[in-house]
């Protein structure tokens, strides 16, 4: 039986190629790198949700949040890095310069695998392996969600469209390690965890490290999902995103245009 | 012990506005008590781990709107839920008289596998007041004839029974959510006729 990538077919996803743009940003001269950024909703919101993708998929893995909270008035940011940064700092560099170039100065920051790995200690790093993009799950959002990501990145690596150069550098910088001060992120007051109950590809001593490098961090922990449940299973992952903004709707980190209205 | 996989029980509590769904939680898993009201906007959750015969569960306890204006995040968070708490105040009978809709809202909206034997608990909230109107025989009695929904009489602000409904609240959703769920590795059957509709509903394709 062939099983269809439903995904990439899906009306969502074809709504979102049509309706959001495709920005190509050099932030820096040397060889032409350049970021992709999906920059979706209300423009006049200066404190805009950035997705930082994980080092195995690309910006378009956030395709369901950027096209159901930006509808929802939400300003949303899916940013993919050049693939030539080779370190942590680079990367680091590379975006405060993207920020800059989009004028932005506060943002809130969601990351998954890798992305959320820059604001962690990198010993973590080290210990995750790329999701070998094989499950065992017999839960059709999850069996998609990875077909999705494997048609998206894998296939385009087959067939030479991603430079087997830039591949090396994103295996180099998910299995590089480097450290980030976990102390200077330790007191960061509002952060969500989201994390899954079945099977994915970090192993548990590593979430429970990822737990404590957050102490204030709020747990959003979900039934299933697999390695990437922003995409199986998006309803839940935007619920958690839509608690974890609301904190900010009344004041300047708003990343809603219209504050929810409470009289 | 590492390998032992852990389980998440999700738990809705619903019920009228005011009657003390906030509190209960903060009660549960805070110990603590505030007096001042707050309205919920949407919902929020708060996770306590617990010990359920032996076994760690997480429980995920999401605490919701009770002014339907407020209802802000749609559906989405009563999926997958294990247990559904009903909470009135037993000092207001309209709040009690509430709980038929608030359940049937609830299976209407989680669309559980087996609605008829879904769990519910019903909490009858500030008893420290000490001027019930809805008298315990009338609550067991509703509680009864819903297919024996267990019924606790409950102090948020003093912690009368909270620990003890919570814990028959994560009992019934333990027993609900069956060893296969939690523990068993074999994942549900796989129909392989009839079953290709899955995989084609969502296109965007031609419907003629």
């Amino acid at each position: 039986m062939r099983r269809l990538n439903n995904l990439s077919e899906s009306s969502d996803y074809l709504t979102f190629r049509s309706s959001v743009p495709l920005r190509n940003i050099c932030v820096d001269n040397s060889d032409g790198k350049s970021w992709k950024v999906y920059d979706a909703g209300p423009k006049s919101v200066r404190c805009p949700l950035i997705f930082v993708p994980p080092a195995c998929g690309t910006a378009e893995v956030y395709f369901r949040q950027i096209l159901h909270l930006s509808a929802c008035g939400y300003r949303v940011i899916a940013v993919e890095a050049p693939r030539s940064y080779w370190n942590v700092n680079d990367w680091c560099i590379g975006f405060q310069l993207l920020l800059d170039h989009l004028r932005l100065d506060k943002v809130h920051l969601f990351g998954a695998s890798l992305g959320k790995f820059w604001m962690l200690p990198a010993i973590f790093l080290k210990r995750l392996i790329m999701p070998s993009l094989v499950t065992k799950s017999y839960d059709p959002d999850i069996i998609e969600a990875v077909d999705f990501v494997a048609e998206k990145v894998v296939l385009p690596f087959q067939v030479n469209t991603i430079n087997r150069l830039e591949l090396a550098s994103r295996l180099t910088l998910n299995c590089a390690s480097s450290r980030v001060h976990p102390e200077r992120i330790r007191g960061l007051q509002f952060v969500t965890i989201m994390d899954v109950f079945d099977e994915y590809a970090l192993c548990s001593p590593v979430r429970e490290e990822i737990y404590d490098a957050f102490p204030n961090g709020k747990l959003a922990q979900m039934k299933t999902g697999g390695n990437f449940v922003y995409l199986s299973k998006y309803e839940e992952v935007n619920v958690h995103i839509k608690i974890h903004l609301r904190k900010f709707e009344s004041g300047s980190y708003s990343a809603i245009l219209v504050p929810y209205d409470t009289s | 012990m590492a390998t032992k996989k852990k389980g998440l029980l999700k738990v809705i509590i619903l019920g009228d506005t005011g009657v003390g769904k906030t509190s209960l939680m903060n009660q549960f898993v805070n110990r603590k008590f505030s007096g001042q009201y707050k309205a919920t906007i949407g919902a929020d959750f708060l996770t306590k781990e617990i010990m359920v015969d032996d076994r760690v569960v997480t429980m995920q306890i999401w605490d919701t709107a009770g002014q339907e204006r407020f209802q802000s995040l749609g559906v989405a968070f009563y999926r997958g839920a294990d247990c559904c708490v009903l909470v009135f105040d037993v000092t207001l009978p309209n709040t009690f008289k509430s709980l038929d809709s608030w359940r049937d809202e609830f299976l209407v909206q989680a669309c559980p596998r087996d609605p008829e034997n879904f769990p519910f608990v019903v909490l009858g909230n500030k008893i420290d007041l000490g001027n019930a109107a809805v008298p315990s025989k009338r609550a067991e009695r509703w509680c009864q004839s819903k297919n024996n929904i267990p019924y606790f009489e409950t102090s948020a602000k003093d912690a009368t029974n909270v620990e003890q409904a919570f814990q028959a609240i994560a009992k019934n959703a333990l027993a609900q959510e069956s060893e296969q769920d939690l523990y068993n590795e074999f994942p549900d059957q796989i129909k392989l006729t009839g079953d290709s509709n899955r995989f084609n509903n969502n296109d965007a394709g031609c419907s003629c």
